[in-house]
């Protein structure tokens, strides 16, 4: 509903009133007087002069306070003959009884402001409800971005079952394997696949064509081969050789003739080496790198030298499994090492083989390389050292099995199995060295071999190795015996190291920890007579220990020492025993010393450290002035004034100490440059106190500090997104803030896929 | 007599397949491990150098258009795919992979000025300077088939003429409306030729758009009379708006935090707003020594790339006061326009020395795919670095950049100047009566008002 004539008559001027009367005369058919009557009425009533003749240009106040307005009545009078004129008033009435008043309409900017105001609000509202997800994922320690991805299938059976043959390969190939038949064949026990595999012409044709492709193939190779023989490069051959050794070793291992001849060939071999030792640093090559000192070469040479040891240790090892004729007996004479008689079993078997190689080796080759006759000559010179050397052995297992036969049937599993070089151990060498250490004055028992044994120290390792070894079958008990003799020898030794040693040390430190605790830290000579005392003692200590070759007591040496100083400075302490008050035992104690002077030196020092005194000027000649004419006045001023001020830049420094005003302590003020790297200058941003900034640093993340499922917790980035892999934004969800975190982590749809701590999944991926 | 001896079970000890890693049994007492956190110290140290030693964030570029660079688009539907306008007014569609163009789109005969993908990927609108709003065809079936054949232009799928220049264009997500600004806000719907909803506030045109992507009905615009303007389609009037001392050039949403926008200002300064809170800005991210020409956030929402007329690309930490990252070549020019790449882990950049520039988001990050245990490594390394960044020396590392001697120049003259005010601030504060005179924090005091 709107206002019309009202609001624009509000503001009535003379004219509007000259026309509002004549309007009235004309809509009510009365005459203006009677308007004015009423007008005059009223002025009597309120006997307020009028300033203006009354007259329709000077409007009267009725006309202004708005009395002499046109009322709906006036303009429904007329209507009153009208049909229709009571439901009309009726309405009227209506209105009039509940009638509100209207404001006018504001200007358009300012009602687009109020609208905008409004709209703002109501958008802000609307926005808020981001807030608790925002506010989730902020203080979550993980975004995730990486979930929802379809990776297809998980497991080779779910991507097997979609399998669909799509070659004509895989078609066929699905044919047979899906075929019922050949299924139910192969489940029940295969028989029937046999007659299942029948072969028809065809078949047979393509056999045959396939045979004679693979022979056109092998005439191929054979050429290939031939061409490769015409071949001059070494290279090429070394490497070739290489292959072919390879191959062969293969077949070793696959076919027993093969191996057979293999071993003969490495028999051959290894007799060689041991007639010639070849590569036991014989050539010169050898010997000059030995004699320059083989830990001043080069790896690569070292090496080299390693490499040959190791040929040569590998050569001169005696085998047995090689050998066809014994290999299983051996291997049962192994099984059964730990036997009493075994030793000499195994020595008689030595002495039937190296009698048998004596015998052997008579024939010589008729033609090769090896019937030329310089050739002969090296063998039959070879030879008469081999037999030479398979007589001694032969003497040596003799001897040996005599002893073996004298000596008492219990002896140890490692003395007995040795029945070659082969399992000749470390250890055994050890107990040889520890053994040539000994004197000897102790008694080796009955051994035969004494002369032997000399002869090995004469580095002779061939024979050395053979008497070793007999030693070793013979002399068991002496062994151990010389063994304990060895031990105790070492234990006294140490012994006596330490009562030489740290005897007199730990007595000084004694006597340093009493003196401290009864006296003045400082008193040399007090100091020096405590050492002596105790260096006299522990003198005596050790005389008694020569004396005295029991184990038992060796262990609590250095104790008793102690408690024998102990007793001596506490003896001393004690004669002169009273009960004094503690001020006057104090008193006592500190007697003679000037603690504060001391202290005060000792602040001094550390001040001067901290702030070092400036060093005195020192004139140059020649410097500072400019030639020998001019006289020398001692010091230039700016050097003494530049002194001077260091001098009062060092007081002021010393003046602003901490422990300036504090008499009895010392500040340090000293900064360790290196700690201050680790260090921060102020408390980082997010942290609000040191400790807590602390804390955050405690505990290390590292793998090796932290299990392996811990880690990745630890670890985890704020951020997890896979590249490739494109993040929308966000999408509104109802959260609940009054909801944990870790409630949220176990919801159902969640649970699956949140695994770290507090992870929070933006949802909104997509592959 | 008890024995104490070692027992182990087989089934610890034994691996599953050749390739498994022997296990390793360790004992986690922290008192036998006391230099623990020494090690891990300078393992952060060891791992703030590397970072630098592989920092080698520049990919390469995508030469092609003869005149600068003035917007991009990214498809939201596929990532290799970049849409370029240029001032010349070619818009060119680049394979990000090969860094090729893919085809081209010609038709506007003035600069480009604004570029925008639907949410589908379907359709491309662009506008410029010429006065019109064309709308391309940018499905990837039609253009891989345009890719494959001889021909690599498109015909734009509708034109719309309007009165002024059109300064820039936003796509509402998930729907099918757009906004042009110029000397209004247009609102547009792909199937209607005529705008369906414009708005006017104030005379000064209106220079950059931008919808909310979390809210989709909200969108935020800033004119050349300094302002920044809220609308809400809801509403269908602007709601708010608010003016600053110097002009805005660019606003992006932060798409994971709806109620936050960062706005790129003239005066080198990037504002964090909270859209309910406009008398104050939230952040106010520095480094810049010219005025920022555009911004965008990464889709994470915890990163924003700006580009800027400094001839250098910087990314921000939503939340923080300075750059962690700076991005410059000695060819590279005003940047004119930058987006984060949809994975978030690429930046592009387009300049006005006509190229767009492919970066990584991470200088130091290792492409291609990564092992488990290099990825653990990589995991645990950047756990260390921030926990011990804040000691001097790693701080120190982490934050050393090289920079152009302009830049580092100018930089310093600001820092020199800034200095210079707030130590005559002091001292006038100094020689007044207390509470006479106050000073505004950095946050508020570009800030002229907030008008209704």
């Amino acid at each position: 509903m709107r206002m019309t004539g009202d609001a624009a008559d509000d503001d009535s001027s003379e004219e509007g009133d000259g026309r509002h009367t004549r309007m009235l005369q004309g809509i009510t058919g009365m005459p203006s007087e009677a308007f004015e009557g009423k007008k005059k009425r009223k002025m009597k009533d309120d006997g307020i002069p009028e300033l203006y003749p009354e007259s329709e240009y000077n409007p009267s106040r009725d006309v202004v306070d708005g009395d002499g307005q046109i009322s709906i009545d006036d303009l429904l009078n007329p209507l009153q003959d009208n049909p229709g004129f009571g439901k009309l008033r009726k309405r009227i009435q209506q209105i009039e009884n509940n009638s509100k008043a209207i404001h006018a309409p504001l200007r358009t900017a300012d009602q687009a402001k109020v609208e905008r105001k409004a709209a703002y609000e109501i958008s802000k509202k609307e926005v808020t409800k981001w807030q608790q997800i925002i506010q989730r994922n902020r203080e979550a320690p993980t975004l995730l971005f990486d979930e929802n991805i379809d990776l297809g299938f998980s497991t080779v059976g779910a991507i097997a079952s979609e399998f669909e043959p799509r070659t004509e390969f895989e078609r066929k190939m699905a044919a047979l394997v899906s075929d019922d038949k050949v299924m139910e064949a192969y489940k029940k026990d295969g028989s029937r696949l046999l007659e299942m595999n029948t072969v028809s012409v065809e078949e047979e044709k393509d056999r045959q064509s396939r045979i004679a492709k693979m022979r056109s193939l092998l005439f191929r190779h054979e050429l290939k081969a031939k061409r490769i023989k015409k071949i001059k490069s070494k290279t090429y051959h070394r490497l070739l050789k290489k292959d072919r050794l390879k191959t062969e070793y293969s077949k070793i291992q696959m076919d027993p003739e093969v191996a057979k001849e293999f071993a003969m060939k490495q028999e051959r071999l290894r007799a060689e080496e041991r007639m010639t030792l070849r590569h036991k640093n014989q050539n010169r090559w050898a010997k000059r790198i030995l004699t320059r000192g083989l830990n001043s070469q080069d790896e690569g040479t070292r090496a080299a030298i390693a490499e040959q040891l190791q040929r040569h240790s590998e050569l001169t090892r005696k085998m047995h499994s090689m050998k066809d004729s014994s290999s299983s007996s051996d291997g049962d004479d192994e099984d059964a090492g730990s036997d009493q008689d075994m030793g000499s079993k195994v020595l008689g078997k030595a002495i039937e083989k190296t009698m048998k190689v004596i015998q052997d080796d008579d024939e010589t080759p008729k033609s090769g390389l090896l019937s030329l006759p310089f050739m002969r000559r090296g063998l039959e010179k070879n030879k008469a050292a081999a037999i030479e050397e398979a007589n001694l052995a032969l003497q040596e297992y003799k001897d040996s099995k005599k002893k073996l036969e004298n000596s008492v049937g219990s002896e140890g599993p490692e003395a007995t199995s040795i029945s070659g070089r082969r399992v000749f151990g470390a250890s055994k060498t050890q107990i040889s060295d520890a053994g040539n250490k000994v004197k000897s004055d102790y008694n080796y028992g009955s051994s035969d071999s004494e002369d032997d044994l000399r002869a090995s120290k004469n580095g002779n390792i061939e024979t050395q190795r053979s008497n070793i070894l007999q030693k070793d079958v013979n002399t068991d008990p002496v062994l151990i015996q010389e063994d304990t003799d060895n031990h105790q020898e070492s234990v006294f030794k140490d012994f006596n190291e330490i009562v030489k040693n740290p005897g007199p040390k730990t007595t000084y430190e004694v006597s340093l920890f009493v003196s401290d605790t009864w006296k003045k830290a400082g008193n040399r000579d007090e100091k020096g007579t405590n050492v002596k005392k105790s260096a006299m003692p522990s003198g005596s200590v050790r005389q008694d220990r020569k004396d005295t070759e029991k184990e038992v007591e060796e262990d609590s040496d250095t104790d008793s020492e102690g408690q024998m100083v102990d007793r001596i400075l506490t003896s001393g302490s004690k004669l002169s025993y009273e009960l004094p008050s503690q001020e006057e035992l104090i008193r006592q104690a500190f007697a003679g010393d000037d603690l504060e002077d001391e202290f005060e030196k000792d602040k001094m020092e550390i001040l001067n450290a901290e702030n070092p005194e400036p060093e005195k000027p020192v004139l140059l000649p020649g410097w500072g002035q400019w030639t020998h004419v001019q006289k020398k006045k001692g010091l230039p001023s700016w050097m003494l004034k530049e002194h001077e001020n260091a001098w009062k830049k060092r007081e002021e420094a010393i003046k602003k100490r901490k422990d300036a005003q504090l008499k009895n302590v010392i500040i340090s003020e000293k900064l360790d440059k290196k700690a201050e790297k680790l260090h921060t200058k102020a408390l980082p941003f997010p942290f609000t106190s040191k400790e807590a900034f602390e804390q955050s640093m405690r505990v290390p993340i590292g793998p090796e500090s932290n299990p392996a499922t811990a880690i990745g917790a630890l670890n985890r980035p704020e951020v997890v997104k896979r590249p490739g892999v494109i993040i929308k934004p966000i999408q509104f969800e109802e959260v609940n803030p009054h909801e944990k975190p870790e409630e949220r982590r176990g919801d159902k749809h969640r649970s699956k896929k949140n695994k770290g701590s507090g992870g929070r999944s933006m949802k909104k991926t997509s592959a | 007599m008890k024995v104490k001896v070692i027992s182990r079970s087989v089934d610890d000890f034994t691996r599953e397949r050749s390739q498994d890693l022997q296990r390793v049994f360790r004992n986690y007492d922290p008192s036998l491990r006391t230099q623990e956190k020494a090690v891990e110290y300078v393992r952060a140290l060891n791992a703030v150098k590397l970072d630098k030693i592989f920092a080698r964030p520049f990919i390469g570029a995508m030469d092609g258009h003869i005149d600068g660079v003035s917007c991009m688009a990214k498809n939201p539907t596929q990532l290799k795919w970049i849409f370029s306008g240029a001032m010349d007014g070619d818009i060119r569609l680049w394979d990000i992979a090969s860094r090729r163009t893919v085809c081209q789109f010609p038709g506007h005969q003035g600069a480009i000025r604004g570029l925008t993908v639907s949410t589908d990927g379907r359709m491309l609108v662009s506008c410029g300077t010429d006065c019109t709003v064309r709308l391309w065809n940018a499905s990837a079936d039609n253009l891989m088939e345009l890719s494959n054949s001889t021909k690599n232009s498109v015909e734009p799928a509708s034109v719309h003429v309007g009165k002024n220049a059109y300064l820039a264009v936003d796509h509402q997500w998930d729907s099918e409306l757009f906004a042009t600004a110029g000397a209004q806000v247009d609102i547009w719907n792909h199937n209607r030729s005529e705008p369906i909803n414009s708005f006017q506030w104030g005379s000064d045109s209106v220079i950059s758009v931008r919808f909310n992507p979390g809210e989709p009905n909200l969108l935020a615009t800033s004119a050349n009379d300094r302002s920044i303007m809220l609308y809400d389609l809801r509403m269908v009037s602007p709601v708010r708006k608010m003016i600053m001392m110097t002009k805005t050039n660019s606003i992006a949403w932060n798409p994971m935090e709806p109620i936050n926008f960062t706005a790129a200002n003239e005066d080198g300064n990037c504002y964090s707003y909270d859209a309910r809170k406009l008398d104050e800005a939230k952040c106010v991210h520095r480094d810049h020594v010219s005025a920022v020409m555009d911004i965008d956030y990464s889709p994470t929402g915890r990163e924003f790339v700006t580009g800027s007329y400094d001839r250098t690309v910087r990314l921000f930490y939503y939340n923080s006061g300075h750059s962690r990252e700076i991005y410059h070549t000695k060819r590279m020019q005003r940047v004119f326009c930058v987006k984060f790449s949809g994975d978030g882990s690429y930046v592009i950049s387009g300049s006005d020395d006509t190229n767009l520039r492919l970066w990584k988001a991470k200088a130091s990050e290792q492409l291609g795919v990564v092992l488990p245990r290099e990825r653990k490594k990589h995991e645990y390394h950047a756990a260390i670095k921030k926990r011990y960044m804040h000691l001097p020396e790693v701080k120190r590392i982490e934050r050393h950049r090289h920079l152009p001697k302009p830049i580092y120049k100018a930089a310093a003259l600001m820092r020199a100047m800034s200095d210079a005010k707030k130590r005559k601030e002091e001292r006038r504060k100094a020689h007044s009566a207390p509470g006479s005179v106050t000073t505004q924090p950095l946050r508020r005091r570009r800030i002229i008002k907030e008008v209704e």
